[in-house]
């Protein structure tokens, strides 16, 4: 039973969540902002090279505005962060820092996406078999997988997979193949989901254990429900909002593993950006990705408590 | 202790390879570069002629004690502050384990990245800053809920109606309640910590001389096409060390 809070209080929660994610935001950016700008080595030579004469470096100094006091320099960037602004790209000065990180997102967020999908269901097939069918071998084959999956590394995997696929057996495109398309997407999405399946399976199979002994279940059974469907209708529910929970725990994992999938098969994305940054050394690039990763964790974190919310009312406050 | 057998059996291979070959992981030999394995070069040689077999079993080493100095301190430092906080109750716990949470949901790796690249030649101590930075959360967290067992235990609830100070409590009842979980933790964490490191230096964020399964992995990846057996030396050796690290969190007792 839910109880209606005043409406009032309702505003006041939903502003606080929202100031308080604006905050995380803000601490993330000036983290890195300060972590640029305190840190021992001079940023100058980091990006121009040891052998950058002293006109280069202070042409370059005076455009990061590393001259003024830091103060200042802080100023500016919050300014330009209201702007959704990060200040220009080292590498591309027309252009700013963030606008390059944000048109790299949506490939990324489209293999994130999908990599969720395909993890999802991969996990909650898997816990199925294991509680479903404990007694056969297909449960102890799927708890083996489960294993597998949380334990075998993705930077392991991922290249090795991709030698057999790709170059020996030819049954995906290439890294770098401009027309790898829709089969591309789904090849480096079946890789990224692989871990993510296996935490969700870990924790679905968790909540369906405590499912199957349940008298819920059990009166669905002596209705005379067929088992399939007393599994899918009645048991897996249960286990949707712990499934969500884990899903939004582990976007960093994603956000790190779509950087290593992206740099490794040459697909464009935010990976690919961070890493070229990486190499680079263009900071501002860096920086404004580190501040997209924290917004979007924030986002997705509000959402997964909403969707859990909305799924198990268990969960409601 | 068997679980301690398959990290000490890799430790030793590892350890008495590097003693008995004289190669030099670092040594390049243009006239073999990207041989395939043979008598001279057990697993064949990479990028410049180095020998493979050296140079994955040097960079596993370095990897592995990484992950192992980076895990026992946020065993430590984790450990400390989740029973700390699990003493105390109420309001503490509650923000230690927000905290937790947080901090095991961030996009960490991509805020190691903008930082580490801030730094001109990233040393292992600075990459063990950054890892340690998140390493700590899941043993809090862990610490908290064991905690959260032993407040109500008889014994601490003594202790404490004895007089007994609150640190004394933590050191001689609390902390030592939380360990057996925390060891558990302690293997997942350490190969957890090992992918990650490699990672780094597979994106180009390791040491300066090469020697890191990253940069062994991204070796393998750009010679792939001419020469997979050094990728296949690079992944394998990546995978070993993580499922070795593992072992060490066996549930099955």
């Amino acid at each position: 039973m839910t109880t209606r809070r005043p409406a009032l209080d309702r505003v006041g929660a939903w502003l606080a969540g929202v100031i308080g994610a604006a905050l995380v935001v803000l601490l993330v950016g000036t983290v890195v902002f300060f972590a640029f700008r305190l840190l021992p080595g001079d940023p100058t030579a980091l990006v121009l090279g040891d052998q950058a004469g002293e006109a280069e470096r202070a042409a370059l100094r005076a455009q990061l505005h590393l001259d003024e006091p830091l103060a200042r320099q802080y100023g500016r960037f919050l300014g330009s962060l209201a702007h959704g602004q990060v200040g220009p790209s080292l590498r591309r000065p027309d252009v700013d820092a963030a606008t390059l990180v944000l048109d790299a997102l949506p490939a990324t967020a489209l293999l994130a996406a999908s990599s969720v999908a395909l993890g999802a269901t991969l996990g909650i097939a898997l816990a199925l078999c294991s509680v479903a069918l404990r007694r056969r071998v297909a449960g102890r084959v799927a708890d083996r997988l489960i294993a597998l999956g949380a334990s075998v590394p993705l930077l392991a995997f991922a290249p090795a997979a991709t030698w057999v696929l790709a170059v020996r057996l030819r049954w995906v495109p290439l890294p770098a193949d401009p027309d790898a398309g829709a089969r591309g997407l789904l090849y480096a999405a079946a890789l990224l989901s692989l871990p993510l399946g296996a935490a969700v399976g870990r924790i679905a199979r968790a909540s369906l254990e405590v499912a199957a002994q349940s008298p819920f279940l059990q009166v669905a059974r002596a209705k005379g429900l067929g088992s399939l469907r007393v599994w899918l209708v009645h048991a897996l529910p249960t286990c949707v909002g712990p499934i969500v929970t884990v899903v939004a725990a582990q976007l960093g994992a994603l956000l790190g593993g779509a950087v290593v999938l992206e740099r490794l098969l040459e697909r464009r994305g935010l990976g690919t950006v961070v890493a070229e940054a990486l190499a680079a050394r263009d900071l501002p690039v860096l920086e404004a990705a580190v501040i997209v990763a924290a917004a979007l964790f924030v986002v997705v974190q509000a959402a997964g408590t909403r969707v859990h919310a909305a799924l198990d009312p268990r969960a409601r406050a | 202790m068997s679980r301690l057998v398959w990290p000490a059996a890799l430790i030793l291979v590892a350890l008495v390879v590097r003693a008995a070959r004289s190669a030099d992981p670092r040594r390049l030999d243009l006239s073999a570069e990207l041989a395939r394995p043979s008598g001279s070069h057990p697993f064949g040689c990479g990028e410049g002629g180095v020998d493979l077999l050296a140079l994955s079993s040097e960079a596993l080493l370095r990897g592995m004690a990484l992950a192992a100095v980076v895990a026992a301190l946020a065993l430590a430092i984790g450990t400390s502050l989740g029973a700390w906080a699990g003493l105390r109750g109420g309001s503490t716990a509650r923000h230690v384990q927000r905290m937790c949470d947080f901090v095991q949901a961030f996009p960490s790796f991509v805020v190691a990245l903008g930082v580490l690249a801030a730094i001109p030649r990233p040393t292992r101590v600075h990459v063990a800053v950054v890892l340690l930075a998140t390493a700590w959360a899941p043993f809090a967290r862990l610490a908290l809920s064991e905690l959260r067992v032993v407040r109500g235990l008889q014994y601490v609830e003594a202790a404490r109606a004895l007089g007994a100070p609150a640190h004394r409590v933590l050191v001689r009842h609390a902390i030592p309640a939380t360990l057996p979980v925390a060891r558990a933790q302690l293997g997942s964490s350490a190969s957890a910590l090992l992918v990650a490191d490699a990672a780094l230096s597979f994106l180009g964020l390791g040491p300066s001389d090469g020697v890191a399964l990253g940069a062994l992995i991204d070796q393998g990846v750009g010679a792939s096409l001419r020469a997979p057996h050094v990728l296949l030396v690079g992944t394998g050796a990546l995978c070993v060390g993580a499922l070795v690290l593992q072992a060490i969190a066996d549930p099955k007792r």
